[in-house]
């Protein structure tokens, strides 16, 4: 009764607060994201400029063997204007390239400089083998220079065949990824839906420092606890909320919402117990915000790994929002591992309980703070 | 209702005490001031007496229980109005109040009525945002009548207000004392000390220098002095008499009978008065 008594005054204070509503309009701003300015899948499209600095013969054999992989078969003569001038060029257009042929090595170098992207001329040195000149742009990885490096001095032939006989062997069959949108949503709904929470959960109570109810709610029969669980409460419907606003509308009823309603639960008691445990060290939110900045990059570094699937060192596992997005990620998989955000929320249940506990021993130790 | 002993405390876990072995006892149905300067210890002793600071090293027992194993049942019989007002100020009056009437285990009293009560007829569905600090003060201190508290703890009661109100306020605390419940004062106002309480309490430094009622504070350290202001051949005469003296109590009785008395004061020293000379220190 005390305790339900209390959440509703918290659902009362929130309510005519400014913290409730940021969340629900920032997962609004989201999905609006989500749905009009994220792809379902990105462009992998690049754009190259070249120049077949050779005989006329050797010129069409090289455009015939691009025009093999137009997507008509066709090319087209278009006219580019960059720095003042105009050039004409002959597109070609692959899966994954637009390939401008120009007329004038001039043209290439101008069009790589004012376009920022790479330009190639093809030509013959004195002794009528083939010469390769790159017009970079000085940020390119040493990889790809290594690798254009290879492809002119290597016989393509060889590259070819070394390529062609590599084996394959997929680790995983069956497996049907998610198109670029719906692999957005793990970090998106971790922030705002979970992590959000730690720093709404902060500014509740330093709201509550600051008007001193937390002293008049001690003098009561009523325990600490239920004051500060009644918050989680508030901060957990927010979360649940605001992550539903997100995934319902992009992923439908494809997915498992009562894994999801789990994971959005135990990770947003986790992360309100970590802003409450924050917040009964300060006395304001100004004083608390170099640990809450601290605290959210850190969090964030998972964010980081998830987007790039060739860098996951180990230590990068033990941040906590690693399983988090790899938890609401297995979840919106078609094919997903259930046994993973199972454990994952009965981890972030037990740290939130023993987060919680510390709390509450330290809001009973320092009320008139 | 209150009991004291070897009372320690300090703020930096070291021999810099904020109390230093306070001792006192409060008997049920009392009003006892605790009166200092700020910085006294006041606001550490009533932080220590209702739960809100943890006791370091000392025995101190409210309302029957033991404040090192403290009980939240202990609170249902004990009202604490802070000098702060601390009310949620996105609520109303009434909302506050209703709030926290659930929060006890004992029969509550009507929210609308304790605002009556107070004098804020009419703003009970008023947010407190939109309050003056003296109604705020006014509803932090109804709100501590919300549990019927047979031990009540004021802190500043009447800060703030004006004489008006702080009248009523004074009403309010009297008529709830004479009903039995016990009333622990801290203030540093001396009138109202003088007017309320049947025992003071003077601390300073941590230290209670001395304990007693007012009236007997008086008499202990008053000048037992009567001042008479009397007419006599058109002017006003105005002399000083002891009351201890036999020759000037037979001269006050001759001009009590002979002239015509305007004005008579009793030279009493003030509460204010008695704790400069027993502490040496003053109240600001």
């Amino acid at each position: 009764m005390k305790l339900l008594s209390s959440f509703k005054k918290e659902l009362i204070l929130a309510s005519r607060g400014f913290y409730f509503y940021v969340e629900l309009i920032f997962a609004l701003v989201i999905l609006a994201v989500l749905l009009f300015a994220i792809p379902q899948n990105f462009s992998g499209t690049s754009t190259e400029y070249l120049y077949f600095n050779l005989p006329q013969e050797g010129k069409e054999v090289f455009t015939n063997h691009l025009l093999e992989e137009d997507l008509d078969a066709k090319s087209e003569m278009v006219e580019i204007e960059a720095d003042g001038k105009t050039f004409k060029a002959e597109l070609i257009v692959t899966d994954e390239e637009e390939i401008y042929i120009v007329d004038s090595e001039e043209a290439v170098r101008t069009l790589a400089y004012s376009e920022k992207v790479i330009g190639a001329v093809l030509g013959l040195d004195e002794n009528n083998q083939l010469h390769y000149k790159y017009y970079l742009q000085g940020y390119e990885s040493t990889r790809l220079k290594n690798l254009i490096s290879i492809l002119n001095n290597e016989s393509t032939d060889v590259l070819k065949e070394r390529i062609d006989n590599q084996e394959v062997r997929p680790l995983s069959t069956g497996y049907e990824p998610l198109n670029d949108r719906e692999n957005t949503i793990p970090p998106l709904i971790g922030f705002s839906g979970s992590l959000m929470g730690m720093f709404i959960m902060a500014s509740y109570i330093f709201l509550d420092k600051k008007e001193g109810v937390i002293k008049a709610y001690a003098v009561t029969a009523s325990s600490v606890w239920r004051y500060l669980m009644s918050k989680i409460f508030v901060v957990l419907l927010t979360s649940v909320v605001s992550g539903l606003i997100i995934i319902m509308p992009v992923m439908g009823f494809r997915i498992n919402y009562g894994l999801l309603l789990l994971l959005l639960l135990t990770t947003g008691f986790f992360a309100s117990s970590l802003g409450l445990l924050i917040a009964s060290f300060y006395n304001n939110l100004m004083k608390a915000f170099g640990v809450i900045y601290l605290l959210v990059i850190l969090l964030m570094v998972p964010c980081i790994a998830y987007f790039i699937p060739g860098w996951g060192p180990v230590w990068i596992k033990i941040i906590p929002s690693y399983p988090m997005l790899q938890g609401f990620k297995e979840i919106i998989l078609p094919n997903g591992n259930i046994a993973y955000p199972l454990i994952a929320s009965a981890g972030f249940l037990a740290v939130g309980i023993v987060l919680f506990a510390i709390t509450n021993i330290r809001f009973k130790k320092t009320l008139s703070v | 209702m209150i009991k004291v002993e070897g009372l320690y405390h300090s703020y930096s876990n070291d021999d810099n005490f904020a109390l230093k072995d306070v001792n006192f006892e409060v008997a049920k149905g009392e009003i006892f001031g605790f009166l200092g300067p700020s910085g006294a210890g006041k606001s550490t002793t009533q932080g220590i007496l209702t739960g809100l600071l943890q006791l370091q090293k000392g025995n101190v027992s409210v309302a029957g229980y033991d404040i090192k194993n403290i009980s939240r049942k202990m609170f249902n019989k004990i009202g604490m109005s802070f000098e702060q007002s601390n009310v949620y100020s996105k609520m109303t009056a009434k909302e506050n109040l209703s709030f926290y009437s659930k929060l006890f285990d004992v029969e509550t009293r009507d929210p609308i009525e304790l605002i009556n009560l107070v004098g804020l007829n009419g703003k009970e569905n008023i947010k407190t945002g939109e309050f003056s600090k003296g109604m705020k003060h006014r509803l932090t201190f109804a709100r501590s009548m919300i549990n019927n508290p047979s031990m009540w703890f004021l802190d500043e009661p009447t800060t703030g207000l004006d004489p008006a109100i702080a009248a009523d306020i004074k009403d309010i605390i009297k008529e709830h004392n004479s009903k039995g419940v016990t009333v622990f004062l801290t203030t540093h106002n001396m009138f109202i000390a003088d007017e309320l309480c049947n025992r003071v309490g003077f601390i300073v430094d941590g230290v209670i220098k001395l304990i007693d009622s007012p009236k007997n504070l008086k008499l202990q350290y008053g000048k037992k002095l009567v001042e008479v202001e009397y007419a006599q051949d058109g002017n006003v005469k105005k002399e000083t008499f002891s009351t201890i003296m036999q020759k000037d109590k037979n001269l006050l009785n001759q001009i009590i009978a002979d002239k015509e008395i305007l004005t008579m004061h009793t030279k009493e020293a003030t509460l204010e008065e008695i704790f400069i000379k027993v502490t040496g220190r003053g109240l600001v």
